[in-house]
């Protein structure tokens, strides 16, 4: 009986659906996160009546057939890459960015990933790093005794050195932008590396090319809506449970066969 | 005799067949764009070998024959998603898509951006627009689908809308003629012309189409399927336990007192 495939299809799906859902609320509060949506798609048909086949010798077609359908696949759990809210915290070294972008980020082995996670550090020898330790790009060394620290919207950050009136542009943050950013791979820690999917990384400034701008002081939350994700759990739960009727009711018509023999 | 269990037969394998196309619709309850199938039955009359000479005439024998399965078009709920590249059709048209297998049409607007920078389903098919693949350039945001379909954006720095094409919609004058291909597409045979969609065609960004399958309807549907086929497996049962009885009766040779 193909109903049994096809409702555990279903279950499998909805499986991957709640899988997904929960992923999303346990990262309700990590900075920069994006929520995931799992995306489904049906599988295919059986033609066991094709539409337009001859149906008498006089030449009439069937307007219509007979399509058997085997069930759901996910075709993805693409990112929704929109701009979360903005908190602000304060601290100096917190950076959002408002609009698209992404930091680069120099993790230990020398490969680029990148985040919109702005909760920045310094390390011991004063460079702008991120909560892991990797190096923000371009690595920018704040000097010991320096004081007044700016990022302004352009991503120039800059301080006050020790005896001086003025301050002094030490450098300023590369903004990644991708194609398509939902083809980014994400690979923990808040970190997204580039795949085929995403399109080359264009590094450029703030503020130019579309890239938009920063605003030190400010995180960006997660964009995940907690009405959304359970709303869909619901819809999922259920969905899940009328999966497994289905298979009760194949189950219980293959019984009913099989008790006809005594 | 035999009549009544090949009739039964036809009828249980009728609700198999019913059975599996619920099952498809269950389990794409959540398939966005997706549309529900129906089944539809017809009877069959035997006419072969019956004589109408004699007073009390043969009956023409009925089976249960599939005659036809028939998608449901009616539009799904709208969900909003806030996904710029989410188009929802409000009215009877589809999105056209290129495919390896040729074009498809679709009423999946869960849209995304390849890596190429031309507009793809989530199974990465060209959404195909009025002037061809409608693909973005590198420094594109702010994209914005105009309710009959046309893409601006702001590119870089500029503070001019640019267009990027406009998205291809077509209905159909037949359209219980499209074939489903899998992939949330349909296929049009041969005959069937894909028309412009008329000027009431609305498309909705940030918002995707779900399912139009009705949980409910299908579970009451599934119930009386089962019910049946368990009425049908009892029939058959008498018909056999009758005959067992005419057999052992009939066989019964008077003993010789």
């Amino acid at each position: 009986m193909r109903a049994l495939d096809t409702a555990a299809t279903g279950m499998a799906a909805m499986d991957l659906q709640v899988q997904v859902i929960a992923g999303n609320i346990a990262n309700m509060s990590t900075t920069g996160f994006k929520s995931q949506r799992a995306e489904f798609q049906d599988l295919i048909y059986e033609h066991v009546q094709r539409i337009g086949a001859q149906a008498s010798d006089q030449g009439n077609i069937l307007p219509v057939g007979i399509d058997l359908g085997s069930g759901v696949k996910t075709v993805g759990t693409p990112r929704l890459m929109t701009q979360g809210s903005i908190s602000q915290t304060g601290n100096t070294l917190d950076v959002a960015i408002q609009g698209d972008g992404w930091f680069k980020i120099q993790l230990p082995d020398g490969t680029f990933s990148y985040t919109r996670d702005g909760s920045f550090q310094q390390d011991a020898q004063g460079r702008i790093v991120t909560a892991e330790g990797n190096v923000v790009q371009p690595a920018i060394t704040i000097p010991a005794n320096s004081t007044g620290l700016t990022i302004n919207n352009q991503g120039q950050v800059s301080v006050t050195l020790a005896g001086s009136t003025t301050s002094t542009i030490l450098g300023q943050f590369t903004i990644t932008r991708f194609a398509n950013n939902a083809g980014l791979q994400a690979n923990g820690d808040n970190l997204f590396t580039v795949t085929a999917a995403s399109g080359t990384a264009q590094d450029t400034l703030a503020g130019t090319d579309g890239a938009g701008t920063l605003l030190q002081g400010s995180l960006e939350q997660s964009n995940v809506e907690a009405v959304t994700e359970i709303s869909n759990l619901i819809a999922a739960q259920r969905a899940y449970e009328m999966n497994s009727k289905v298979i009760t009711a194949a189950d219980e018509m293959l019984q009913t066969t099989s008790q006809l023999m005594r | 005799m035999e009549n009544a269990l090949l009739i039964g037969l036809s009828r249980q394998m009728a609700l198999g067949q019913e059975l599996d196309i619920i099952a498809n619709n269950v389990a794409n309850i959540d398939t966005t764009g997706f549309k529900a199938d129906n089944a539809q039955f017809g009877e069959y009359l035997m006419s072969h070998a019956s004589d109408q000479t004699f007073n009390g005439p043969d009956r023409r024998v009925s089976f249960v024959q599939d005659r036809l399965s028939w998608t449901d078009l009616s539009p799904g709920a709208i969900q909003h998603t806030g996904n710029p590249l989410d188009v929802a059709i409000d009215g009877n048209a589809f999105l056209v898509v290129q495919t390896a297998r040729g074009q498809r049409y679709t009423r999946n607007g869960a849209l995304t951006i390849n890596g190429s920078g031309q507009l793809v389903t989530g199974a990465g098919d060209q959404v195909v627009g009025d002037g061809g693949p409608i693909t973005f350039q590198s420094t594109d945001h702010d994209v914005v689908i105009s309710s009959n379909g046309i893409i601006t954006v702001r590119e870089g720095n500029s503070t001019v809308d640019a267009s990027r094409g406009k998205l291809q919609l077509v209905s159909f004058d037949q359209p219980q003629l499209l074939q489903k291909d899998g992939g949330s597409t349909f296929a049009a045979p041969d005959g069937t012309n894909a028309n412009p969609a008329g000027p009431n065609i609305r498309v909705v960004q940030g918002a995707i189409e779900k399912s139009n399958v009705n949980g409910v309807t299908e579970m009451a549907r599934m119930i009386a399927i089962t019910r049946s086929y368990t009425d049908i497996a009892n029939i058959l049962q008498q018909q056999s336990e009758q005959r067992r009885n005419a057999l052992s009766q009939l066989s019964q040779t008077p003993t010789s007192s």
